[in-house]
């Protein structure tokens, strides 16, 4: 009853298009005040409690060091170095491009950041190379979509956080998921492109191959530093991202030198007013949370699931399906942080390992990035290309229909997301 | 002219915070490490850091709790606008003017809890952990930054009751990343 009660003044606030975290604050204040003897001060600290968590910030670290590798020649280089590599294949610079994402989402959390640094760079130069438009514009918006699956990863983070799962045992299992979508899309790209006798690259020689690697070294060691440095037990995610952050604006600044000292504070302002905007949601989702748990809501779900003797095999069919209508209407980390304290009691009673559980709800927001009517990675692509949304829409089906078809897979075979975290004694 | 002051004032309070965790953090971290070096051990033994981490997550508590009124100015906040987007312009104006005002209340009862519990805090001798400043500083950034939350509602408010217009995010578009009219790929030029 209460359940119907939250969700129903939730969902009702949320269609007036008010902030998200607004809703989530306002629905709690509204139930605290009417329903329960819950006292209202208490909502108060929690407001700050809610935040007191130095995992957390390992998001605007991320940020940070995104938005400098955003305007850095990072992406630049990196995709210098994936076009030396597959570029004489069909589909070259399509192939260049997943290649150069997956490599961008290594050192980025972010699926924007990634659409927009390689976006920016890889579509007009496709489009140069006599590829249509609507290629460059599939395979960008939908290989950007690595950003948050393949580690370092803020809505991972935010998982690890709202769940307390293991950060570092979430990234790497982030890992074996990443380079098979991936590898899919790419398979994609190259059929296409291979059908259509797109254009290829010259084969670039062994020298100038050895040439493009050295000048991506600084961004690919970061790679190194993060993912290295938190399974080494080095860093904890939060220090290694403050480091990745101060090493970004080492490279952009001061090694290839991309960004004035004085353009400096924008960018600081830039990336602070983006991750303000996550933790407030974070603030109001702890506190939704805590109206969750006051009411024994996820509870209540559990027993009725186990009551029903529902199967693993159909619970996980649910969540996907609730995911991805979700994935209609909010953005990433908003699903994340509402439905993550939820699902998390729900799946753990019925025995799936709930670092599974994280890579799934990665994925499944990851579709949602790419079709309408909130597919950032779209409405990216579009300002880029100067392509109409519907135009695009029906551009990214093919590599769309891939993930879906990963979506299954990672559903369906826990091992792809449990192998790797399990190997290195992680889980 | 006062209000560009304070326009100012909060841009350079979030992004000095912004920066300025991020050095703390990172020199922790390297003083860490650089502690194991035998010629710097001496001199670096002695500093202890270890308050650094509660210093990091109260900066970045106030910088949200700041950035949260930074961003409702710039548009930031996202909330689903796929319905409204359907309405006829009366009906939309209302409904936003409703979310808007949604946001006002809940800012104004934020604060105004925020504001008693730090009152209350100010009379007892409680500090944080590890830095040991009075509480009631620590959590001042309840009250002042949903207040302020809330005067930029208003403002938002007042201005798209007027105007129509409401400040808009767009996430597509960086500044300063242009678009490059040319292909910088210089491998494998056919």
């Amino acid at each position: 009853m209460s359940a119907a009660l939250i969700f129903g003044l939730l969902f009702a606030l949320m269609l007036t298009g008010m902030p998200i975290s607004i809703s989530l604050g306002l629905t709690v204040l509204t139930f605290l005040f009417t329903m329960t003897e819950v006292p209202i001060e208490s909502v108060g600290l929690k407001l700050f409690s809610g935040l007191d968590n130095f995992g957390i910030m390992a998001i605007p670290f991320f940020i940070l060091a995104g938005t400098f590798l955003t305007r850095g020649g990072v992406a630049r280089r990196m995709i210098a170095f994936t076009t030396s590599l597959v570029g004489h294949l069909p589909g070259g610079l399509g192939l260049a491009g997943v290649a150069a994402c997956a490599m961008f989402a290594a050192i980025s959390g972010s699926s924007v950041a990634t659409v927009v640094a390689i976006g920016s760079i890889m579509m007009p130069a496709m489009v140069e190379y006599g590829y249509p438009r609507r290629f460059g514009v599939g395979v960008i918006s939908t290989s950007g979509a690595l950003g948050i699956l393949v580690p370092p990863s803020i809505i991972l983070v935010l998982y690890g956080v709202s769940t307390n799962t293991s950060i570092g045992a979430l990234f790497m299992a982030g890992i074996v998921p990443g380079v098979l979508l991936a590898l899919m899309l790419a398979a994609v790209t190259w059929f296409v492109a291979w059908r259509n006798d797109y254009p290829r690259m010259k084969r670039a020689t062994l020298s100038q191959q050895f040439k493009a690697f050295r000048e991506s070294l600084w961004g690919l060691l970061l790679i190194g530093i993060v993912l290295g440095g938190i399974y080494g037990g080095i860093f904890t995610p939060t220090e290694a991202a403050a480091v990745a952050a101060v090493y970004a604006f080492i490279i952009t600044v001061f090694v290839y030198k991309e960004l004035k000292l004085v353009e400096v504070p924008k960018v600081l302002l830039q990336a602070a007013s983006m991750s303000s905007m996550l933790l407030y949601i974070i603030t109001n989702a702890v506190l939704f949370s805590f109206l969750m748990t006051h009411e024994q809501i996820p509870q209540a779900m559990a027993a009725w699931i186990v009551d029903k003797h529902f199967s693993i095999w159909m619970f996980l069919l649910v969540v996907n399906v609730i995911l991805l209508l979700a994935g209609n209407v909010m953005d990433p980390s908003s699903i994340l942080l509402i439905m993550a304290p939820i699902l998390f009691p729900l799946a753990t009673k019925l025995g799936v390992n709930p670092v599974h559980l994280g890579v799934l709800m990665i994925v499944n927001t990851e579709v949602g990035l790419c079709h309408p009517p909130v597919g950032l990675n779209l409405y990216i692509a579009s300002s880029i290309a100067k392509m109409g949304i519907s135009e695009i829409t029906i551009a990214v089906l093919p590599w769309l229909c891939a993930m879906l078809v990963f979506l299954g897979l990672i559903t369906y075979v826990p091992e792809i997301s449990l192998w790797l975290p399990r190997l290195l004694g992680m889980i | 002219m006062l209000l560009r002051i304070l326009d100012r004032l909060e841009e350079i309070i979030i992004a000095s915070l912004m920066g300025a965790a991020t050095l703390i953090t990172f020199i922790a971290v390297a003083h860490r490490f650089l502690v194991d070096v035998p010629v710097l051990y001496p001199y670096l033994f002695q500093i202890n850091l270890a308050w650094s981490q509660e210093l990091c997550i109260y900066m970045f508590i106030w910088m949200a709790k700041f950035g949260a009124a930074y961003g409702v100015r710039t548009g930031i906040h996202v909330g689903v606008d796929v319905l409204i987007n359907r309405l006829n312009d009366r009906w939309r104006k209302g409904v936003i003017l409703f979310g808007l005002f949604g946001g006002v209340v809940f800012t104004a009862i934020v604060g105004t809890m925020g504001a008693k519990f730090v009152y209350e805090l100010m009379y007892t001798d409680q500090t944080s952990p590890d830095l040991e400043i009075p509480s009631w500083i620590v959590y001042a950034c309840i009250p002042l930054g949903s207040y302020l939350m809330c005067f930029r509602f208003i403002q938002v408010m007042w201005a798209y009751f007027w105007t129509g217009e409401l400040p808009h995010h767009d996430a597509s578009h960086v500044d300063d990343i242009e678009v490059s009219p040319k292909a910088p790929i210089a491998l494998g030029e056919a």
